[in-house]
């Protein structure tokens, strides 16, 4: 059965919305990542506009990460100060995303700008986790550990208005998880991200947060983040469809269910290995979309922008 | 649908004569509305040739456009190894959708200036105006082509079907991206390549009914409260699974 999308105006058979967000939703369980830069590429394959794809993905990883807080706030693995500190940042990046996001669709480069912007974070992520998964797989068989030596020294720790952190031990200035936050919530909005997987590198290794809060801070703050572009998506650019929205989520939260489940059965750096390759495969595809000459030259955009 | 047309047929045939041959037609629906599981839909132009002189059949077109839009038409250059899009033209008061049928291809009923002046097939489509500072017919020609793919836009050469001498019909395939508004459909009457008497016009809506519209509605009107309603619609569901994860622990 076809359901018809409102505000796409166009209508999708919803066993697909439904497989999409179910299978998205199962690599966020198994992966711990919220899996928006896997979706919003799969939408656009899909047929769904880009702009359509990238705002209502937003509300999709809403969805994920509360299940996930939610279920870290009980283990008492949320830093909320931490959380709030990096939530300003990322609130004001949202922002500045949502118009940057309208600016690009107005110039026609959207989709380039897009399709670059994950083929670098995507190559370069994927690079860096397949080398360190791969590492920790060949220790683990050798039998020794490899805990990834962190540096003695970074710039970081040198920054101005330190503060102290207590839930995850730090001292540390305030501009570094401001920083981040802004940087992760302006891509965040232009990419129809989270920014899991670029929150978690940056906690553990620019701010050396210990790794049992990590998760669940960084769930906290991409809560209110995608929260923040569902709306200002919806408000500024009309671009957000409530039933794909609707249809994407039912299929996300019931799929992370059973990827947590199976995510108990692999271990960390097989599940870090997998993901790695997921996202390279993701980018080498919108790498050769870039690169390969286009069947038709011309493309076509209805409407006003 | 053949008791319809006989219906039809007899309606029209029994109007007074007061000039030569001309035609009637008229839509099977006037009005479609879109519901949830809408996944487009195909009407059906009817129409009648009136009075018809002796000899050789005439030749039918039928027009169906859609509501104007403007289109941005994009072309991309290779820049350092990436396509990139570089030049752009406007193109003003494209039809949403277009479909011309007619008993046989159009380019055998009439001359190019004739189709032209009447807007007879896709080939004699053009925008109102052009804006960008391009020669604007290869734009013109790709918009033609990209809405060719997309289904909104169409040219069927055996597309109208004489059901006897002076009846016809034509089958208007409207895919579920054909855009919401008001549709025209001009039947056209040619006899050696010159269009006879007034094209006959019928009018079509297309538009959203119930929940789908509400929620388009929604997302126009009221932009904030509809961002914060999908927000909370996603947060129960994320809470709603958790809690459910919970139990099955």
């Amino acid at each position: 059965m076809e359901i018809y999308l409102p505000v796409a105006q166009m209508s999708v058979h919803w066993l697909l919305l439904l497989g999409l967000g179910g299978g998205i939703g199962f690599l966020s369980g198994l992966l711990g990542v919220g899996g928006g830069f896997l979706l919003t590429p799969l939408l656009i394959f899909a047929g769904i506009p880009p702009a359509i794809a990238v705002a209502t993905t937003s509300s999709h990883v809403t969805a994920s990460s509360m299940s996930g807080a939610i279920a870290q706030w009980r283990k008492g693995a949320i830093d909320l100060k931490m959380a709030s500190v990096m939530t300003a940042g990322g609130v004001v990046g949202t922002a500045a995303g949502v118009w940057l996001f309208s600016l690009l669709r107005r110039s026609g480069q959207m989709d380039l700008v897009v399709s670059a912007a994950y083929v670098v974070l995507l190559g370069t992520i994927g690079a860096v986790m397949l080398r360190e998964s791969l590492s920790s797989l060949r220790a683990a068989r050798g039998g020794v550990s490899a805990e990834s030596r962190r540096l003695r020294h970074n710039w970081i720790q040198r920054l101005p208005l330190k503060d102290r952190f207590p839930a995850s031990r730090l001292y540390i200035s305030v501009l570094a998880p401001v920083g981040i936050g802004f940087a992760v919530g302006l891509l965040s909005a232009v990419m129809g991200i989270g920014g899991g997987f670029l929150i978690v590198p940056a906690m553990i290794y620019g701010l050396r947060m210990p790794t049992n809060v990590v998760m669940g801070t960084s769930l906290a703050q991409i809560i209110v983040i995608t929260a923040t572009a569902t709306i200002l998506q919806s408000f500024g650019n009309h671009a957000v469809d409530a039933m794909l929205a609707l249809f994407l989520i039912v299929g996300g939260v019931l799929g992370a269910q059973f990827g947590v489940r199976a995510s108990s059965r692999l271990r960390g750096e097989q599940l870090r290995f997998l993901l790695a390759l997921l996202i390279l495969a993701v980018g080498a595809m919108l790498l050769y979309g870039l690169v390969a000459k286009p069947a038709d030259l011309f493309s076509v955009m209805m409407g006003a922008a | 649908m053949r008791a319809a047309v006989i219906l039809f047929a007899a309606a029209f045939a029994a109007s007074p004569a007061l000039a030569g041959e001309n035609l009637v037609s008229g839509l099977s629906q006037d009005r479609i509305e879109i519901r949830s599981t809408y996944n487009g839909t195909e009407i059906t132009v009817f129409g009648a040739v009136e009075r018809p002189e002796s000899g050789a059949r005439p030749d039918i077109a039928v027009v169906v456009r859609g509501p104007a839009t403007d289109m941005r038409v994009r072309h991309k250059d290779r820049v350092l190894g990436i396509w990139i899009n570089t030049n752009r033209e406007i193109l003003y008061c494209m039809p949403g959708y277009f479909f011309t049928a007619s008993n046989r291809p159009l380019a055998d009923i009439a001359s190019d200036a004739v189709r032209r002046q009447y807007g007879l097939g896709l080939a004699a489509l053009m925008p109102r105006a052009a804006m960008g500072g391009h020669d604007p017919r290869p734009f013109i020609q790709a918009a033609i082509r990209a809405e060719e793919r997309n289904k909104l836009y169409a040219e069927e050469g055996k597309g109208v079907e004489f059901l006897s001498g002076t009846l016809f019909r034509a089958r208007v395939p409207l895919p579920a991206s054909a855009p919401r508004g008001d549709y025209t459909a001009d039947v056209y009457l040619l006899r050696g390549g010159r269009v006879i008497g007034k094209p006959h016009e019928s009018r079509l809506t297309i538009d959203q009914t119930g929940t789908e519209r509400r929620v388009y509605d929604f997302s126009r009107d009221n932009p904030l409260a509809y961002g914060l309603s999908t927000v909370a619609m996603a947060m129960a569901f994320g809470w709603l699974s958790s809690l459910a994860f919970r139990r099955m622990e």
